[in-house]
């Protein structure tokens, strides 16, 4: 019996080591995994073939660029032409912030297109005239006449529109989005400028899900 | 020989069986899923919107991203864990379900585009081709799509075409773009999850059950009945099965085939062992290995694990129905009764609300409303 210790000790370590090693993938990054600070156009590990932040600041950066190259802008008498958001149409399957596409390249225009274009601040109307008509009361002084209308109206106006294609097989799902945007004279109803961007992304599940 | 290898069998069935349960929380946490769904649609009929808005953007959100890479799938893919381990996503019924609640409350919120989008994503998690089924069959989901376009201006030909074309219990209407209040209803108790085969290996769907399934609206003088468009029993069951079927269908094999192997190896081990009367001849050495063989083979299959996942969003409904009435801006009662197929009422309650001018008003109503 004695000869066989040695054989008992190293399949009981054995078992220890299969029981331990087995049980091992119950927890996984016990410790959590640190915060990983990206870039909002690259692609993160989370990820779908929805519209994610790389799309929104490729795409809004490229319309940001190619509108201010219009003509209409560039060569607008009479000051800079004033700009008022239209709200951006989404006819994909994902239900997304439509504002942040419009937000986003207002604030690329606002802060690099060195004042060829002014947006007008649309939704912040009613609080406007609030304070217009408190400053016509007396309610609140005032540095200029509150009697002169100084609301401007908008020369063009900017909008947008989300369309999305869907393809499931075998092999995933792919979703194609075409992210289209237009200036439009607000005089004429012109469409004086229009691009668009596009983006198509596949992935298939885990079978386990399927 | 005897003794290592009774330490090895103790050994492999404790590795083995010892990966077999999760902590509670752990379960927890791959059940977050499932917390939402039934959590958001709990606020949803108790007129909650800002909690079932923030539970299903949480389950939506969560269905966006694809899973590859998802450890919890591998997990229960493998011969030796639950399938139950897997972080929770639902059955493609329970997933098209979470996306039209959200797509409700979009449109409560007059992002009817977005809800659209929601309706459309829905219809996606219908899709199954790899097993045939390249098209969603919703009725209501194609008929909503197509109403929210052509209140957007848009032709929802289509998709009325669709969703008629899918109604197995009453035909939807002409799309009323200038219908202003909108009522989703719904009713019963929804299909429930169940494991059937040697080894639960086999999920399937007891039906569920709906005795008020008809629905009455009186308002502002007008009373009308409408039935429903969408049967979940019909959803869950008539998909046709999962991959994932197959991978438990292997497992459910390779579990018999072991234990059929560990049953002949321990039988003819144990005759051999008996023969050679602890001689330590060769019939004895071979005898005791083949019923060590067996016992190893015996824990391997009692340690696979091939049931299938039966958590299930237990608080859906079973009929899905939707009404598009006119009526002018200001404040209104809406009495709200369902009733059983001979016209009896089971549920009577009174809805008030009001009417905007310029947008949508969007009423949704349950039998199960608290």
């Amino acid at each position: 019996m004695n000869d066989l210790r040695p054989l008992s000790l190293l399949s009981l370590a054995a078992a220890a080591a299969l029981f331990g090693t087995g049980c091992a993938s119950g927890v996984k990054n016990p410790s959590g995994v640190p915060v990983t600070v990206m870039k909002p156009d690259e692609q993160g590990f989370v990820a779908g073939t929805g519209i994610e932040s790389q799309d929104l600041v490729a795409v809004t950066d490229k319309m940001a660029r190619s509108v201010l190259n219009t003509a209409e802008i560039k060569n607008f008498a009479g000051g800079p032409p004033r700009v008022a958001l239209l709200p951006v149409n989404n006819e994909t399957r994902f239900a997304i912030n439509k504002d942040i596409f419009l937000t986003r390249i207002r604030v690329q225009l606002n802060s690099k297109a060195n004042g060829q274009v002014r947006f007008l601040a649309r939704e912040a109307l009613a609080d406007l005239e609030k304070e217009r008509q408190m400053k016509r009361e007396g309610s609140l002084n005032s540095t200029t006449n509150p009697n002169v209308q100084e609301f401007k109206g908008a020369d063009f106006f900017l909008t947008g529109k989300l369309s999305g294609l869907t393809t499931k097989t075998k092999a995933g799902t792919s979703d194609y989005i075409l992210y289209s945007f237009q200036l439009i004279d607000a005089r004429s109803s012109d469409i004086l400028w229009e691009d668009s961007a596009e983006v198509k992304k596949q992935g298939l599940e885990d079978a386990a899900y399927r | 020989m005897r003794r290592p290898w009774t330490t090895i069998l103790v050994g492999l069935a404790l590795a083995l069986t010892g990966c077999a349960g999760l902590s509670p929380e752990k379960q927890a946490e791959r059940n977050r899923q499932l917390d939402d769904y039934r959590a958001g649609l709990r606020a949803l009929r108790g007129g909650d919107f800002v909690t079932a808005r923030q539970r299903l953007d949480n389950a939506t959100l969560t269905l966006g991203g694809l899973t590859v890479g998802d450890k919890t799938a591998k997990e229960a893919r493998n011969y030796f864990k639950e399938e139950s381990r897997k972080n929770f996503r639902g059955e493609p019924y329970e997933r098209a379900m979470a996306f039209y609640y959200r797509g409700i409350l979009y449109w409560m919120d007059g992002e009817s585009d977005n809800a659209r989008a929601c309706f459309r994503s829905a219809a996606v998690q219908d899709m199954a081709p790899e097993i045939g089924v390249t098209e969603a069959d919703w009725t209501l989901l194609d008929y909503l799509d197509g109403l929210v376009t052509v209140k957007l201006r848009g032709d929802g030909k289509d998709q009325l075409q669709r969703a008629r074309k899918e109604s197995r219990i009453n035909p939807p209407p002409d799309y009323d773009a200038q219908a202003n209040v909108l009522v989703f209803h719904e009713c019963g108790t929804g299909p429930a999850k169940y494991a059937t085969g040697e080894y639960g290996e086999q999920l399937r769907f007891r039906a569920g059950s709906a005795p008020g399934s008809l629905l009455q609206l009186a308002v502002n003088g007008q009373t009308n009945k409408f039935g429903p468009y969408d049967d979940l029993t019909y959803q869950a069951t008539t998909r046709g099965g999962r991959v994932m079927d197959h991978v438990l269908a292997g497992k459910a094999v390779f579990k018999s085939s072991t234990d059929a192997f560990g049953d002949a190896a321990v039988i003819s081990g144990a005759i051999l062992a008996a023969g050679g009367q602890g001689s330590r001849g060769a019939a004895d050495e071979v005898g005791f290995g083949l019923l060590a063989a067996g016992l190893i083979s015996k824990v391997i299959s009692a340690a696979t694990t091939p049931a299938a996942d039966t958590r299930a969003w237990d608080n859906l409904p079973n009929f899905l129905g939707f009404a598009a009435l006119r009526l002018p801006p200001g404040s209104h009662s809406l009495q709200v009764q369902f009733q059983n197929q001979q016209g009896q009422p089971l549920t009577t309650r009174t809805l008030d609300f009001q009417v905007q001018t310029g947008r949508d008003t969007v009423l949704f109503v349950s039998d199960r409303n608290q």
